[in-house]
């Protein structure tokens, strides 16, 4: 029996687990060009890698312990911060390295701002996701404003109206835009490569599906303003006029 | 559209340039002393309470930048009857 | 019913208090009691559109911090008794802007004004998301230019997302103001035309304001232009504005070309 006066309690350490959605940036030689690439799309996004934790995967980009600090501190000058190392064998790692992060599981990239538009109470925790073998879509009557980000993992987004510059729509399934496109659509978000892209009038900064990005540089000119379908075909992004 | 405008055109410059030398002047001048104004409130409150009592509601006060001279005007209501009259003395 | 109005825009410089002065005085003009708040901290600039400079003595922060009160803060305008003028504090820090304490002198100007009107700084920052905050409607100013325009859709999306009213489920009533409009460049296809604004924002039109040397001339005598020329073209697209609001249905007038007769006979505008 211990006197409560005479014995001061331990501190108690808790552990705790936590689980969170991280990007993965995944490189393909030559690293330079790849850099270009990465480069170009910060210029058209340039607040889309600060604060989110990403993963740097080499599966596809073998390189020696030397050369993958490098490619970590080019990352880290472009604000990229990455939090853990996939596609490495254990022995090409150092401490000064981010640790080996094998075995994530696939999932939709998170939103940058997570907006409360999918809720109809405005509450601000998310909604709990459908009962699985309902299909489901997400429909916003309002327009979407600059700023404004609407992340859906379960499926399509509709939007009746339109969807300014400046904000974001991440769906795992399709986007159907009513009105002007001129934010970002990324779908098929969690790898559905069959997702596709609908508007009635084509002026976005940047497309995707299933990672498969366009920016607007690359948009064709004769296909802005029309209404248009994007698919992909074999990673390659299609677009056409829907007439 | 009449001739007087032309005359009036030329003349708002020079009155915003005027309004603008009155105002910089004192914003310039006051950088020190930014609550004088609650200051004098809240004493010349107190002095009058000695004599009278007052309603800190019932004063109100109004300014007047010149560009020589400013005016500061302090209205208090008093109260007419006798029985808020403190004793002299 | 009192009616709080925010007049807000994001973008700097686009006519936030040019607006709100004169929407003021047009409204106070048909008898209604109308106060103007200028929601700047640090910076006071409607007290000297409105030509009450030298009459400060307190402003906003001084009622929020309880070293005035209301009545003594407000500034009645002399030259239409019905308006009211609450000044900015020129230098204080923006936490002295409570959200409790702003709450609470919205509620007290809400029992002794039939409008008030609250003009926000640019950005989005504590003094901008505070003039907001306790709106009903809102003007949202917009010059016909790329950014002015990007910035007021943000606005937007702040309206329906940060006001007390949003968050209760209800919606503000939002109406775009155009400003500085240039119908020469418009004609030449130099600025966006209205109809872009239009659809970029999505918003219904309250006026059409053209860019013109009265608003300069009034802000140098200290006049709303309203007051100080109100048959000028801005004079009485602020004035149809305001009859709007009061949901007046007055035909939109789109600015055109004009010049004046002493423009063309000197070829040049005296300021």
């Amino acid at each position: 029996m211990t006197s409560a006066s005479a014995v001061r309690s331990r501190q108690t350490i808790r552990f705790r687990g936590v689980s969170f959605v991280a990007f993965v940036l995944a490189p393909t030689p030559p690293v330079d060009d790849w850099l270009d690439e990465l480069d170009r799309w910060r210029t058209s996004s340039p607040d889309f890698f600060v604060h989110r934790p990403t993963i740097l995967d080499l599966s596809r980009l073998p390189l020696p312990t030397a050369e993958i600090t490098q490619l970590s501190n080019r990352l880290a000058e472009r604000g990229i911060r990455i939090i853990g190392l996939d596609g490495v064998e254990a022995h090409q790692l150092d401490p000064s390295l981010p640790p080996l992060l094998k075995g994530g599981r696939p999932i939709a990239p998170p939103a940058a701002n997570y907006v409360s538009l999918a809720q109809p109470s405005g509450g601000a925790a998310p909604a709990a996701p459908p009962p699985r073998n309902e299909p489901t879509s997400l429909l916003i009557e309002t327009p979407i404003r600059s700023g404004q980000s609407v992340s859906f993992p379960y499926g399509d987004i509709t939007v009746l109206g339109s969807v300014s510059s400046g904000a974001e729509l991440v769906a795992a399934g399709s986007i159907h835009v009513y009105g002007a496109l001129r934010g970002r659509a990324m779908a098929g978000a969690m790898g559905n490569g069959k997702a596709r892209i609908y508007c009635t009038r084509y002026e976005a900064e940047l497309i995707a599906i299933d990672g498969y990005y366009r920016t607007a540089e690359d948009m064709a000119p004769e296909l802005r303003g029309k209404a248009v379908q994007c698919w992909l075909d074999d990673r390659a992004l299609q677009i056409t006029a829907l007439s | 559209m009449n001739v007087f405008n032309l005359f009036r055109r030329r003349a708002t410059a020079s009155v915003a340039r005027e309004r603008l030398q009155i105002l910089l002047a004192h914003e310039r001048s006051a950088g020190g002393q930014p609550e004088l104004l609650a200051v004098l409130r809240e004493e010349i409150l107190a002095v009058i309470a000695k004599h009278v009592s007052v309603d800190a509601d019932g004063v109100v006060m109004r300014m007047d930048r010149g560009a020589k001279v400013s005016t500061l005007e302090i209205e208090v209501e008093l109260p007419n009857e006798a029985s808020k009259l403190k004793a002299a003395g | 019913m009192a009616k709080v109005l925010v007049v807000t825009s994001g973008k700097g410089g686009v006519g936030k208090t040019t607006t709100t002065a004169a929407l003021g005085a047009a409204l106070a003009q048909t008898g209604k009691r109308v106060a103007v708040v200028d929601f700047d901290v640090g910076l006071r600039n409607l007290d000297l559109i409105m030509g009450a400079e030298r009459r400060v003595v307190f402003d906003l922060i001084s009622v929020v911090q309880g070293t005035a009160k209301l009545s003594q803060a407000l500034i009645r305008d002399k030259r239409i008794e019905t308006l009211y003028l609450l000044p900015a504090s020129q230098t204080r820090d923006k936490d002295a802007l409570t959200e409790t304490g702003v709450g609470d002198i919205i509620r007290e100007l809400r029992g002794k004004f039939d409008w008030v009107i609250c003009d926000s700084p640019a950005g989005i920052e504590r003094g901008a998301t505070l003039a907001m905050r306790f709106a009903d409607a809102a003007i949202i100013v917009t010059n016909p230019e790329v950014s002015s325009v990007r910035d007021s859709d943000r606005i937007i999306g702040l309206l329906d997302s940060k006001t007390e009213v949003a968050e209760k489920g209800g919606r503000v009533d939002k109406h775009i103001l155009i400003t500085r409009y240039d119908p020469q460049r418009a004609a030449r296809g130099e600025m966006l035309s209205i109809d872009d604004v239009l659809d970029i924002l999505s918003t219904p039109l309250l006026g059409v304001i053209p860019e013109s040397q009265e608003v300069l001339r009034a802000s140098n005598i200290g006049q709303p232009v309203t007051v100080s020329d109100s048959m000028s073209a801005p004079g009485r697209a602020y004035l149809d504005a305001a009859m709007r609001l009061t949901g007046q249905d007055v035909p939109m007038t789109i600015p055109m070309e004009r010049r004046g007769f002493f423009d063309k006979l000197f070829g040049r505008k005296a300021a």
